[in-house]
């Protein structure tokens, strides 16, 4: 096997030199020749942490769109190309929105016709989008207004005709439509769809759910819930616990024997169901969901706590500490507290991953969070029954779930391989 | 003078290194040795000497990430460096054999006594029957002084001592031509130990053993060795026979230690210190390694040049001692010495 | 007689039987090992089940309200009120929940036809058995086998392959992979059914005594249930023993890895021992017992999985039943269930650590 051999005739340039004199770097720099692979496994979950830290924490950077903002069609495809309803205009005419057809009180036609076919669910979109126009046009004071005056045809050429020849003033038809007849009226145009705007695949990246609203811009803005639980639900735990253990730990005798069993019986039993009976005793709300994950995770930072301090405390270099009357409180601080440190941290790390996926269960059965909250499992729950025609409803909240849990959960697990001394070689 | 007969094992120009934190060390460096049929050899050093670590390579056993890098390993005229580890695997066990030094931790607490004596029969001899293998256990731990229905029990229901002597029947099962004994009685008492020692002496007349016996304890190596190695900072120092190493130790390290050992008969006087400490293998001093430490360093030789580990000038091959107070160099001459 | 006790039956009396012996024959240390264990059992339950009985009470609201609805009159609610003793002091609430426990009258469900939530409880639990038992099974072979090899082949591209493999299953949302599994298996390639215990129409025909469909099956000799029912089986059980078997593996690696580096490893090395051996055995027989001990934690796991496993697949078990319980905002039975998920526990908290008392010498002797 080739053993490393530190060859010290090789240059190093002046800037890394004195990087690595800073100490943690250099340590760290070591560490990756020693841990090997687990490195990496720190390093990669760390970036990865970060991201979603980031993500979570500005979520308008990255997602197009509002959680809640219904602006697609339903139920598009990832990389589909949304069929949005077209408007179509004579190329002379000068128009190029649905709002340009806005009349105000001087123009002689106040309605203004435009053509649809018959039975199309093109003619429901137009009067919806009309009809949202309308509120915001009357609500800025223009005095414009827009309400159509809706003509059914029964083919695609009968709408086109109308308005080649003046009987309408545009015509709204799907893409697809527009497309087949296109050719036989020249002097029409579709400059863009009835929203505004013009619409490429690009815009819904992961498609788009049962009500339109963008899967990618929803996965974005679920971060931001899903991360909230996980830390704060651990840090609760955290604060809770860990004081807990440390009491426990030093003081012994009954205090320790009543906290324990007690302890031990709430780690025992299944976390799931204990949040499901809290969230549903509490009602539905991020604060109970918190709190009700937290109750669940102090019996784990009770235990290791407890078990270290335990072990600390019978230390000769503690009892030695006491010989010579060093209070307990400087005790707990100097000896005790360094010692729980390094596992308190691996813990809180797996502890966020739990509560992310805890939370994501219960969302996922309807409890915890209101309804109307941007969470992956509430997406995942909703999209369950559209899993035969939309697989991407339920597809990427998961993949999201699962990635940032299993970020949290490779950090833990490398830090373990790297900071448990029973682990590494002699 | 030794025959080449007479030597079952000779170590020669062994180097073991093992990868640290700090880069590459050398455990083992250099050391030749050679070990009489039918002799105990003692083989003493402070922890971190390298003892441990050439016991644990002269059976070419998995010890962390340390390797042999160089030598050679001659056992009965073979060399055990060429050998496949599954020549190796049939080696150990039944002709090299290893008693370590806690025997609560390195008997299996979960497997019975007469288990581990069988198993080890069986691997080796597989075409002995299962009940001729207990027979044999049973046999060998009563010859050892434990009662033979004990064999039945586990590791924790027996005593410290009973647990050494179990590691010896080990060794003794299919009747190792050599045993190591890795500091087999630092986790005894002093009683128990003497008896443990008492037990070695009589086992290597009847079974016609040869001991390595590895300790940093110096009064066990007096008690029953029959020659004496002094290893430090992973090079051997001296050797020789264990009365002359006692009684006029060429070495100065040697000579510490002995100092050392409190000694009840003589009252007063301070108890004696070594200065310094054993130095840092990733970076050993350069030039005769001890040379920090000992009082009769000399400045133009020691700190340059490294000693050879050879018969001091006029005496037998038998002794050898890496120190220039025994060896000529051009440098002494300049100096005076 | 109903399936609950049927299976109690089954399990309690061997159970039982085994329990007396080792008392009898076992060591001192055995012995009283046991007797704290079996002593450390009411306590746990007292404890889990005052929990559920306070929370429940913590109730803004009044349960009957809410659980009647607008549909109820202020008389019947009160009367309900008062048929059920909410009104009285909460001590005395508190006294008659306990002898209820211990009686096992859970009294009739609030909604749903009011049956008697123990005939409910009584169909279910069997359902849940048959999907769990198996599921933990399926864990414990991948993890331990996988854990073993993973510690024996330590820092090489099978280890890390086999970590990266339990710390992305377990990252993976239980519910998540049963939809995929539904999707791609059941729905894509038609492989399995993707919902339900059994065919429905099959079911007609099966005749049950212990609830545990496949083995009705067998017991009846009906071959079109059985094939139906283990069919139905497949995808839930699988789903939730993958889950489980990254916490597995795990566990068992760590423990092997610790094994590996104790002094009598190297020792049966120093004899001559092949190395398949210390590892399979040596190692292995002795890392066993930390994972047994862990065990039964890990069932904890286990029922959680359960729970959302049951409601993706419409599984008609314990846990389906307790989700339905709460969205009917069913507090009687939602109380009842916890309970006996919480006895549940304990009672394998206390099979598991009595096994341990079996594999490990130490305690043994």
């Amino acid at each position: 096997m080739n053993l490393p051999v530190q060859d010290q005739e090789t240059a190093v340039p002046q800037w890394e030199e004195e990087l690595a004199r800073v100490g943690f770097v250099r340590r760290l720099l070591r560490a990756r020749k020693w841990y090997g692979a687990d490195w990496w496994f720190v390093a990669i979950s760390s970036v990865m942490v970060l991201a979603f830290i980031v993500v979570a924490l500005f979520p308008q950077w990255f997602a197009p769109y509002g959680p809640h903002e219904q602006v697609g069609p339903r139920f598009l495809a990832p990389g589909e190309t949304p069929d949005l309803p077209l408007l179509i205009v004579r190329a002379d005419s000068g128009l190029s929105t649905l709002e340009d057809l806005a009349t105000g009180p001087d123009d002689e036609v106040s309605r203004p016709p435009i053509a649809v076919l018959r039975g199309a669910p093109t003619a429901g979109a137009l009067r919806e989008q009309a009809a949202l126009l309308d509120d915001e046009l009357q609500e800025s004071d223009s005095g414009l207004r827009l309400r159509p005056n809706i003509r059914r045809y029964d083919t695609v050429e009968e709408v086109l005709q109308a308005v080649q020849e003046g009987e309408a003033f545009a015509a709204v038809l799907s893409s697809v439509q527009y497309e087949e007849a296109a050719g036989q009226f020249p002097d029409l145009d579709a400059p863009s769809d009835i929203s505004g705007g013009v619409a490429s695949a690009g815009d819904f990246l992961l498609g788009t759910n049962q009500i339109g609203q963008d899967v990618y811009s929803r996965l974005i803005w679920g971060t931001r819930v899903a991360l909230i639980i996980g830390f704060s639900a651990s840090l609760v735990a955290l604060f809770l616990g860990v004081p807990l253990g440390l009491v426990a730990g030093y003081a012994g005798g009954k205090i320790d024997r009543v906290m324990t069993v007690f302890m031990d019986s709430l780690y025992a039993f299944p976390g799931l169901i204990l949040a499901i009976a809290i969230t549903a005793v509490l009602g539905p709300s991020i604060l109970n969901v918190i709190i009700a994950i937290a109750v669940l995770y102090i019996p784990t930072y009770y235990r290791i706590v407890r078990g270290q301090t335990l072990s600390v405390k019978q230390e000769v270099y503690v009892e030695a500490a006491r010989s010579i009357g060093a209070k307990p409180s400087t005790i707990l601080r100097r000896y005790i507290y360094p010692n729980v440190i390094p596992s308190v941290s691996i813990i809180f790390s797996v502890n966020i991953a739990d509560a992310i996926i805890t939370g994501a269960g219960l969302s996922f059965l309807g409890l915890g969070l209101p309804p109307s909250t941007a969470d992956w499992g509430i997406d995942i729950a909703r999209g369950q029954e559209f899993i035969q025609t939309a697989w991407w409803l339920v597809t990427f909240p998961g993949l999201a779930i699962m990635l940032v849990v299993l970020a949290f959960t490779m950090l833990g697990e490398g830090l373990t391989e790297i900071l448990n001394p029973k682990l590494r070689d002699r | 003078m030794a025959t080449s007969s007479d030597i079952l094992y000779s170590v020669r120009n062994l180097t073991v290194e093992y990868e640290t934190r700090h880069g590459v060390v050398k455990g083992v460096d250099n050391v030749s040795l050679d070990i009489r049929r039918g002799e105990i050899l003692g083989l003493v050093g402070e922890s971190g000497s390298g003892k441990s670590t050439l016991g644990k390579a002269m059976m070419r056993l998995r010890n962390g990430s340390a390797r042999i890098t160089s030598g050679e390993l001659w056992f009965d005229g073979q060399n055990l460096m060429e050998l496949s580890e599954r020549q190796m695997r049939d080696l150990r066990g039944s002709r090299l054999g290893m008693v370590f030094q806690d025997p609560m931790t390195s008997l299996n607490p979960v497997q019975r006594i007469v288990e581990h004596l069988t198993e080890t029969m069986l691997t080796h001899e597989p075409e002995w029957t299962e009940e001729e293998a207990r027979a044999r256990a049973e046999e060998l731990v009563e010859r050892l002084g434990i009662r033979r229905e004990r064999v039945k029990d586990y590791p924790h229901q027996m005593s410290g001592g009973m647990r050494q002597r179990v590691m010896i029947a080990l060794a003794l099962a299919l009747n190792c031509d050599l045993v190591i004994a890795d500091e087999p009685t630092t986790s005894l008492d002093v009683i128990v130990e003497a008896k443990f020692l008492d037990l070695l002496k009589e086992l290597r007349d009847e079974f016609n053993l040869t001991i390595l016996l590895i300790t940093h304890n110096i009064g066990v190596v007096a008690e029953v060795a029959d020659r004496v190695a002094v290893m430090y900072a992973a090079k051997l120092v001296e050797i020789g026979d264990v009365n002359q190493v006692f009684e006029k130790p060429l070495h100065p390290y040697t000579e510490g230690l002995l100092k050392s050992v409190p000694n009840i008969e003589l009252d007063s006087g301070a108890l004696y210190k070594m200065e310094g400490s054993p130095p840092d293998l990733s970076s050993p001093p350069p030039g005769c390694r001890f040379h920090p430490r000992c009082p009769y360093m000399m400045e133009e030789v020691c700190p340059i040049y490294d000693p050879p580990f050879a018969p001091p000038e006029g005496a037998s091959e038998d002794t050898r001692v890496a120190c220039w107070l025994h060896h000529p160099h051009p440098q002494k001459v300049a100096i005076g010495a | 007689m109903s399936p609950l006790a049927l299976i109690f039956l089954i399990i309690g009396i061997p159970a039982l039987i085994g329990l007396a012996y080792i008392f009898v024959r076992g060591s001192a240390g055995l012995r009283r090992y046991i007797l704290t264990r079996i002593g450390l059992l009411i306590p746990m339950v007292f404890i889990l089940a005052s929990l559920v009985f306070f929370v429940m009470r913590v109730l803004p609201g009044d349960p009957v309200r809410s659980s009647l609805g607008p549909k109820g009159s202020a008389e019947t609610v009160a009367r309900m009120r008062e048929q059920l003793g909410l009104d009285d002091p909460l001590i005395v609430q508190y006294g008659r929940f306990l002898g209820d426990i211990v009686t096992l009258d859970f009294g009739n469900s609030l909604t749903g036809g009011r049956r008697p939530i123990i005939d409910e409880m009584s169909e279910r639990f069997p359902a849940t058995l048959e999907l769990v038992i198996p599921a933990a099974g399926l864990a414990l072979l991948i993890g331990i086998v996988g854990g073993t090899l993973a510690a024996a082949r330590r820092k090489r591209p099978f280890d890390y392959a086999l970590r990266l493999y339990s710390v992305v299953i377990y990252s993976i949302p239980v519910f998540w992979l049963g939809l995929i599994f539904q999707l791609v298996f059941g729905v894509r390639l038609g492989w399995t059914p993707i919902a339900g215990r059994i065919d429905p129409v099959i079911a007609t025909t099966l005749e049950r005594t212990t609830n545990i469909l496949w083995l009705d099956a067998i017991i009846t000799g009906n071959w079109a249930a059985l094939w139906s029912s283990l069919s139905h089986l497949v995808l839930p059980v699988v789903t939730l023993g993958l889950i489980l078997s990254g916490v597995f593996l795990r566990l068992t690696r760590v423990n092997v890895i610790e094994t590996l580096q104790m002094e009598y490893i190297g020792a049966a090395r120093a004899r001559g021992i092949r190395e398949r051996i210390v590892v399979g055995s040596h190692a292995l027989k002795n890392a066993i017992i930390p994972v047994i001990t862990l065990l039964g934690l890990q069932v904890a796991i286990l029922l959680a999985g359960a729970v959302l496993t049951e409601t993706v697949f419409s599984w008609p078990g314990m846990g389906q039943y307790l989700v339905q319980r709460i969205s009917s905002r069913d507090y009687t039975a939602v109380q009842s269930v916890i309970t006996m998920f919480a006895m549940l526990v304990a009672l394998i908290s206390l099979a598991v650590d009595i096994v341990y008392s079996l594999v490990d010498p130490r305690v043994r002797y």
